[in-house]
Order: C-alpha cells, then sequence, then structure tokens
C-alpha cells in the first residue's frame, strides 16, 4: 500500500496526463509488401478466368495489403471498430474500409454474458481468419472457403449473442449463440456462380467491388432482411466448434436498376483443435446453394448448388510456423442453362512458413497450386482444365498502439 | 480434552506470550486418485469451539493486510488466491492490454475496468466465500479468490503439502478447495484434534481424477484479435 500516497501525488501532479494516458484508442496497422512470381492465368481480378490473386501479367513486386484497425473506447461497454486500408490493385478507391461496427459488451451479471454488434463486419463463421483485419495467421491465403466468405457475404446489420460462461460453473469452455439480421446482401452468390471458387487473401471493401466487370456485394435490391444464427461451443482453449446457418432471403426475381438478388443460403461447419501449444488443426466445410431470377418452379431459374471443404495442419515453434492446407472445391448448376454448365471442379494445396524477426516484423513464404475445371472457359477460347501455381515472398510490418 | 482446551484458552488469555506453547502446527497433504500430490489445493482449519487466537494472528488482525491478483498474458496470476477475511486486494494489471475484472459472485460483486495508465484503488473483501473472477473483454480469463473465514488458510505447494502454523490446541474442520477437484461432500473436509505439541497430520485422498487444469494456449502470435 505503500505506493497508494505515491499514486495519489502523481495523479494530482500530472492529473491530465493521467487521464490521457489510458488506453482508450488502439491503433492495430499491417504493411504488407511482396514478390510474386507465378504462372497463372489472368486473374479473375483482372478479367480472365484464373483463381489466384495474381497473375503472369500481373506478378513481381506487389503491394499485399495496407491496413489499420482502430479500436475506439466510447465507455466501458462500448467500443467502435473500424478496419480500413488499401489492396493497391484496381479497385475504385484507392483506401476504403472493410468493416465498421459498435460493439455493446455489458458486464456479465450472471453464467450469460449478452454481446451486440451493430454496423459492417464479417460473419462469424471462420476459425482461420482470427487475426486483425479478418487475416489468417497460419499463411498468406486463406482457404476457398474464407476467401469466398470475405469476397461476398459481409453483414451490413446488427449481430447479437448470448454466451454461456463456462466458468461461472468450474467449467474451462463456453457455448454461445450468435445471430444476426441484415440487408445490403442481395448480391452475394453473384460471384460464385460466374468464377466458381478462388483461393485469394483480398476481401471486398464496402464502397468497393471485386472482377471485371465490376460485383458490388453491398447493395440492397428487395428490401427483404437475411439472417444468420451459428452455435461455437469453446472447450479448454484447446477445441472450438462452429456451425452457422446463413441464408439472404433475398427475392430471386428482384431487380433494381443496377443490380439483381441472388438468394443465397449455405450451412457452415468448423472445426478448431489446437492438442498442445505447437500444433493447430482446422477443418470446415461450407456448402449451400444461390438462385437467381424467375420463379423457383421455372426451369429458367438459374440454380447453382456449391460446396467446399478444407483441412489444415500447422506447426508453431519459438518464432516459426509451417502451415500445410488442402481444399477441395466444386459447383453444380441444376437450371437455368444458357451456355456451358458453370459446373466448378478443383482443389489446391497451400504451403507456407512465416517466421516473426520481433513483436514488428515477419516474412512469410508461401507456395499454392490450384486445379480447377470450369466448361465455361471453352466458351472463351480456354481450356476447362488449368493448373496455376504461385509464389509470394511477403515481409510484413505490423505495429500496435495505444492512446 | 475438553478440559486441556480450557486450561490451553485460560492460560492464552491470561498469559499471552506464552500462547505458542499451547499452539502446534497442522501438516496437511493432498493427492488423487493416482496418489500424486495435488498442488495449488485451498485449505482452511476452522476451531470447533472458541480457542485463543495466537498473537501472531491477534496482532495481524489489526493491520490492513493487502494482497495480489495480477493480470499477466490474458489469464490471472495467482489463478486461486486465498486470502482471510477483511483483506484488500490490488489487481495491478502487468498486462499488454486492457481488462475490465468483474464478478458476480454473492461475497464480492463489482465491475472494475483495468485500463493501462489508470490508477486502480484496491478492492476489500469483507465476506466469506468464493468470489469467481472474470473478464468483460477476454472471456476466457478466470480467477478465484478465496475469502477465508478463519485465519488459518494457505495453499498446498507442488508436493501436495501445507503446513498450518502456530494453530491453538482445539479440535478443528479442515476443509480443501480447488476448482479441480471434481469430488464433493465428505472426501473434502476432516476433523483433526490438535493436543500433541508435535505437528497432527491430515491428508486428503481424492478420489475422483482432477479437472483438468485451465491451459491457455499462446496465440500464433501477439497480433490476433480474435
Amino acid at each position: 500500500m505503500r505506493t497508494r500516497p505515491l499514486a495519489l501525488a502523481s495523479m494530482l501532479a500530472f492529473g491530465p496526463l493521467a487521464a490521457a494516458a489510458g488506453d482508450r484508442l488502439e491503433l492495430t496497422g499491417l504493411l504488407d509488401v511482396r514478390a510474386v512470381y507465378t504462372d497463372a492465368d489472368t486473374s479473375f481480378l483482372n478479367g480472365g478466368s484464373g483463381r489466384l490473386r495474381f497473375d503472369k501479367n500481373h506478378d513481381g513486386l506487389r503491394l499485399g495489403r495496407a491496413l489499420l484497425a482502430a479500436k475506439f473506447r466510447v465507455s466501458d461497454i462500448w467500443t467502435v471498430n473500424v478496419v480500413g486500408g488499401s489492396y493497391g490493385d484496381y479497385d475504385k478507391n484507392p483506401l476504403d474500409v472493410t468493416e465498421a461496427w459498435l460493439e455493446a459488451r455489458p458486464y456479465p451479471t450472471g453464467s450469460v454474458r449478452y454481446r451486440v454488434r451493430l454496423g459492417a463486419f464479417q460473419l462469424p463463421a471462420s476459425l482461420e481468419n482470427r487475426s486483425t483485419g479478418w487475416t489468417t495467421p497460419y499463411s498468406i491465403t486463406p482457404s476457398a472457403i474464407n476467401t469466398w466468405l470475405g469476397e461476398e457475404i459481409r453483414i451490413v446489420g446488427s449481430e447479437f449473442e448470448a454466451k454461456w460462461l463456462g466458468a461461472t460453473h468450474n467449467y474451462d469452455g463456453d457455448i454461445a449463440f450468435t445471430a444476426g439480421a441484415y440487408g445490403w446482401n442481395d448480391p452475394a452468390g453473384a460471384l460464385i456462380a460466374d468464377r466458381g471458387w478462388a483461393l485469394t487473401d483480398r476481401q471486398s471493401t464496402l464502397w468497393g467491388g471485386l472482377a471485371r466487370p465490376r460485383i458490388e456485394f453491398i447493395r440492397e435490391v428487395d428490401h427483404k432482411p437475411g439472417y444468420y444464427a451459428g452455435l461455437t461451443w469453446r472447450h479448454h482453449d484447446r477445441l472450438e466448434i462452429r456451425a452457422l446457418r446463413y441464408d439472404n432471403r433475398a427475392d430471386p426475381g428482384a431487380t433494381s436498376t443496377d443490380n439483381i438478388a441472388w438468394r443465397t443460403q449455405f450451412t457452415s461447419l468448423g472445426l478448431r483443435w489446437e492438442p498442445d501449444d505447437h500444433w493447430t488443426v482446422i477443418g470446415q466445410s461450407l456448402q449451400g446453394w444461390t438462385y437467381v431470377g424467375g420463379d423457383a418452379n421455372s426451369e429458367d431459374q438459374y440454380a447453382e448448388s456449391f460446396r467446399s471443404w478444407f483441412v489444415l495442419g500447422s506447426y508453431g515453434w519459438n518464432s516459426d510456423r509451417i502451415t500445410l492446407r488442402y481444399d477441395h472445391f466444386s459447383t453444380r448448376q441444376h437450371s437455368g442453362f444458357y451456355g456451358a454448365p458453370t459446373n466448378d471442379d478443383g482443389h489446391a494445396l497451400v504451403f507456407a512458413y512465416l517466421h516473426d524477426f520481433d513483436d514488428h516484423w515477419q516474412a512469410v513464404g508461401e507456395w499454392q497450386q490450384v486445379r480447377s475445371g470450369f466448361p465455361p472457359r471453352v466458351d472463351a477460347g480456354e481450356p476447362e482444365t488449368i493448373n496455376e501455381s504461385q509464389i509470394q515472398l511477403s515481409i510484413r510490418y505490423r505495429f500496435s498502439l495505444q492512446r | 480434552m475438553l478440559e486441556s482446551a480450557g486450561r490451553c484458552v485460560t492460560v492464552a488469555i491470561l498469559m499471552l506470550a506464552l500462547g505458542p506453547a499451547c499452539a502446534g502446527d497442522l501438516q496437511l497433504k493432498v493427492t488423487g486418485p493416482d496418489g500424486k500430490p495435488v498442488a495449488e489445493v485451498v485449505a482452511t482449519a476452522t476451531a470447533r469451539q472458541a480457542v485463543a487466537a495466537p498473537v501472531s494472528a491477534a496482532a495481524k488482525s489489526r493491520e490492513r493486510t493487502t494482497a495480489v491478483m495480477d493480470q499477466q498474458n490474458k489469464t490471472f496470476v495467482p489463478q486461486v488466491l486465498v486470502i482471510g477475511r477483511g483483506t484488500w486486494v490490488e489487481f495491478p494489471n502487468n498486462d499488454s492490454v486492457s481488462h475490465q475484472v468483474y464478478s458476480f459472485s454473492p461475497p464480492k460483486r463489482f465491475q472494475l475496468p483495468l485500463y493501462k495508465g489508470e490508477v486502480h484503488s484496491p478492492l476489500q473483501f469483507d465476506r466469506p466465500g468464493l468470489v469467481v473472477l472474470g473478464c468483460n473483454i477476454h472471456d476466457a480469463m478466470v480467477g478465484y479468490i478465496y475469502v477465508a473465514d478463519t485465519p488459518y488458510f494457505g495453499k498446498t505447494d507442488g508436493a501436495g503439502m501445507l503446513r498450518l502454523k502456530d494453530l491453538p490446541r482445539g479440535r478443528y474442520l479442515v476443509s480443501i478447495w480447488s476448482p479441480r477437484i471434481a469430488d464433493d461432500g465428505a472426501v473434502l473436509s476432516q476433523e483433526v484434534e490438535l493436543d500433541a505439541p508435535g505437528p497432527a497430520t491430515v491428508e486428503f485422498k481424492l478420489r475422483q481424477s482432477l479437472r483438468s487444469a485451465p491451459q491457455p494456449r499462446p496465440h500464433p502470435n501477439n497480433w490476433d484479435a480474435y
């Protein structure tokens, strides 16, 4: 207790400074610059049908991502969170925001904790993308599933979570029920139908879009809200299992001046197992449907099912980590044929090595190989099945400030 | 027996300096069903009848005692803190991030934001019982403050042993508690008579295997948000 008078004196002397020294604002940043070598076909991001972020005409020295994440504590309970930055590509805004939300976390007064989010944020389905800015700590490129979620799915609305805190009952773990209601996600499904699955770390931004011609995903067409609901079970900080159902409840017949609504629904199941301090195993599967145009009984309505799964094994020691991941993916067109069926079939392998030099500097080497078969390529005079590989060497500078 | 204890009390009251002569130690051991020692188990010894507090304990009760429950690497350190009734506890937060510590346990309900660079007053725990601590920001954090209703308490060491010193002679109820112990009822408390000059020994043999210790896993890097 000797420190108390001292603390009191210093508070009197430096009162205004002490008040400002609290960590009301947390800023986290990342600058990721890469040397890319690839034989890939022209990427869908550049108007082609390749499935990787970069291609043989767009490689060399590239900006991976410049990212700034801000968390501002408005009160003990409310925080404002904004994630923005740049991918240094053709997108219409050189700087844009990927997520921006207001979060309330009241203190638990019983075994259940409640949490509310309002704004624009990533769907909480991934057990892989767990780092700042919804990035993965295991590799550069996330799985096909989490690539797609980062592209087409963005929640603009509200989320409610009720979590049973096991600690209050002598159990090291918890069970959370999460549900969201949202709008402005009616174009979701357009990209996976048109292109199939991809493996990139390029998320869509709130005011930007992806592919050429550009698809913008944050649009409301039919004025019908969508929902998602999920359950997460965490056991001993070692095992996490998550199930989630998403349905944007769009009217597939609805159109607006510049958009059409895609009815997209899917179920995701994921597991992350960390048996010891070194190993991480993640598995996730996602399957669903998307529909567009006319009524459900018509053969003219475009209907496509899609599914993917991946298994990731990662081993971390000291300042190093190696990761191997296998992705399998497919789509099937069931009706609404106007050309070659958009039946995607493929798989991918990713190997990554990450090394932390210190708290700020990190180097990552990643090799990936993707094989995809997609009949619409033939209409464009390309082979149906292509093999693409890409090597990325990334230097990352990361920082965290509290003000 | 009671007579001897009574005499001892009388002697202790009349001649405080002789108190220790009527006091003894209690040696305690906790083992799991596999026979291995169990560390970090809280043990309390409560007199079954009025005994004179030894001089040291009486003096202690007049002092303001302060204990520390720290926060490091998103864990409470120690995970289990045992204190006497009326003890003040400081929450210094030596972590690189903020915490919002709370409890809704009946002996002490509180909400204590621990922001970096701010000074936090200690809290007094004046009602006996178990206080479960959580963090409003990090749901996986859990800690325990066990407020003992007796001056005789402690935690077992790595060998599963604890020696409670200078207990006035008499009959005691010795109880143990740990978040890892799955047993309940009779296994967790024993009566013991402290009458000889040598230490009285009491051994707790747990029947059910221990709950696994919390295993906070280091995150892939300190940049992780989730």
